[in-house]
């Protein structure tokens, strides 16, 4: 269990704001190898803008966030994308292109990260079958239910094999059902060794799964203990 | 990088969207028309200037009486001169021949003896076909020994100095703004289609690309719209010449002269056009944040 000791996510004391409007105020955050938290708040408190953090798609104005062997203060420009091919990511639009079939979109993490044909071909119908879509390859996005195509987008994600998957209100589309069947494979994902940050305003979802919450209140970040009923 | 993928995705991303592709390459097609007749213009115009001013010789006329002997060393004497070209020697006979041309009578039969001088025509070389390096050669010819009076049409060569002159620059700055006009039309038409695929722009970051992945598609599909756009330009430029020179004869081929290298000039301008247009619009979208 040495690699759930370590740490593969973190924050420290980090600041951010925008237009000097501070969102996030001098948090702290780690999270092991292996780890499922859920990110919880209230609209606008600040959760998208934590991920983005992770993602390096903006940077802390002080403090420090470090993600693998990226850190936020000595990451070159060029640098990025592999970081992002060590993360998987998936937004509460989806994000798929509408122009190509599931196949093709799942495809797309790995022509874009230069891998073999063959892999491509074996890698993508595989993960099609983990998320349970082998049978709608061949669809288009437009065809897909929310929940389908949430499924896609965490196929997507999962291609490339990340130590970390994050996800962006991966339920605020879906209906209950949907959301829980979304749960139950990030759930999933992670018992096979997948780190994940949720990040959600579900409570409801949060509770049913049971693991480690942080949430964004007042622009700090706290450890939240569940109730037990 | 899969140069295979790069290249699909480039050709598919054509595909995908027809309509703002068509307008990309109208656009192109557009400008380099607009270039290319200010180009035909600005050439023909100025080889009809030039025609101006190779016409202009100065005469140097000889003292008289002289000795023919020195005809050869006087002739030394003004090839010596920078700017002369060339010079032809007018005999006192051919003088008077050339004036019987002119005015129809012979100089003989109303004088006794022949008073036209013999005279050089002066042929200036390139670059110094200008009033002011003419009025220079002026002097030095005055100068020379053996030169009795010289003359050139000074008030022509001026007027077309002065002509010639706001030619350049009303055509220099039509040229510039035409070209300025040109490449903000093309990259702000390839902008809004990029625009349109902004979406593929965001996972392709989201997903790790690097911003050289990204940027390809982009720079490809513009080459095939410049490719395209430069085609159909150089195609509509000749046909229109064609035709109008079909339309009014020979006199238009003469006077509009556009040489087969222009139309492969104009379909490479596309090319650049496209690839430039790309490059600079998808620069933006590149920059900009995933979230």
């Amino acid at each position: 269990m040495s690699a759930a000791t370590t740490s593969m996510v973190r924050v420290l004391n980090a600041t951010m704001s925008f237009n000097n409007t501070v969102v996030l105020d001098h948090i702290s955050l780690d999270i092991k190898a292996g780890e499922f938290v859920s990110l919880v708040g209230t609209t606008g408190s600040g959760k998208s803008t934590l991920l983005r953090l992770l993602y390096m798609d903006i940077f802390p104005k002080t403090g420090l966030v470090t993600v693998g062997n990226f850190v936020s203060t000595s990451i070159k420009r060029r640098q990025i994308p592999l970081l992002r091919r060590k993360l998987g990511i998936i937004f509460q639009d989806f994000k798929l292109l509408d122009d190509r079939s599931v196949y093709d979109n799942v495809a797309f993490s790995m022509y874009v990260t230069n891998s073999r044909r063959s892999d491509i071909k074996k890698k993508v119908l595989n993960v099609l079958a983990s998320v349970g879509l082998s049978h709608k390859r061949n669809s288009m996005p437009w065809q897909l239910s929310g929940g389908e195509a949430q499924r896609v987008a965490i196929a997507r994600a999962l291609v490339n094999e990340p130590f970390l998957l994050l996800a962006d209100e991966p339920t605020g589309n879906l209906d209950p059902a949907s959301s829980l069947e979304i749960l139950k494979i990030l759930k999933d994902i992670n018992a096979r060794g997948t780190a994940v940050l949720m990040a959600t305003h579900n409570y409801d979802l949060v509770r049913k799964a049971q693991r480690r919450i942080v949430q964004i209140k007042e622009k700090k970040l706290l450890d939240v203990q569940l109730k037990t009923p | 990088m899969s140069f295979s993928y790069i290249l699909k995705e480039g050709i598919s991303g054509f595909r995908r969207t027809r309509l703002s592709m068509v307008i990309s390459i109208f656009t192109i097609t557009i400008s380099l028309i607009l270039l290319g007749a200010f180009a035909i213009i600005y050439r023909n115009a100025s080889d009809i200037v030039l025609s101006f001013r190779n016409r202009v010789e100065m005469e140097a006329f000889l003292e008289e009486p002289i000795d023919e002997q020195t005809y050869p060393v006087i002739e030394k004497r003004l090839l010596a001169i920078p700017g002369i070209q060339s010079v032809r020697f007018i005999s006192k006979e051919d003088a008077a021949e050339i004036f019987k041309k002119e005015f129809g009578e012979d100089i003989h039969s109303v004088l006794d003896f022949n008073p036209l001088p013999a005279s050089f025509k002066i042929h200036l070389a390139d670059g110094y076909k200008n009033s002011d390096s003419a009025a220079v050669i002026y002097q030095q010819l005055k100068a020379t020994a053996g030169i009795d009076d010289v003359i050139y049409r000074k008030t022509l060569l001026e007027l077309i100095d002065r002509r010639s002159r706001t030619f350049v620059l009303i055509s220099l700055a039509l040229g510039v703004g035409l070209t300025i006009a040109a490449i903000i039309l093309v990259a702000n038409t390839i902008r809004l289609a990029i625009y349109a695929k902004r979406k593929i722009i965001t996972t392709m970051k989201l997903v790790g690309a690097t911003r050289a992945f990204i940027r390809m598609p982009f720079v490809i599909e513009g080459i095939i719209q410049g490719f395209f756009g430069g085609i159909f330009s150089a195609g509509i430029l000749f046909g229109v010449i064609h035709y109008a020179a079909q339309l009014l004869g020979n006199e238009l081929a003469e006077i509009v002269l556009v040489q087969p290298w222009f139309y492969g000039a104009v379909a490479a301008a596309g090319i650049i056009l496209g690839t430039l247009g790309s490059m600079f619009s998808i620069r933006k979208f590149i920059g900009e944040s995933v979230g």
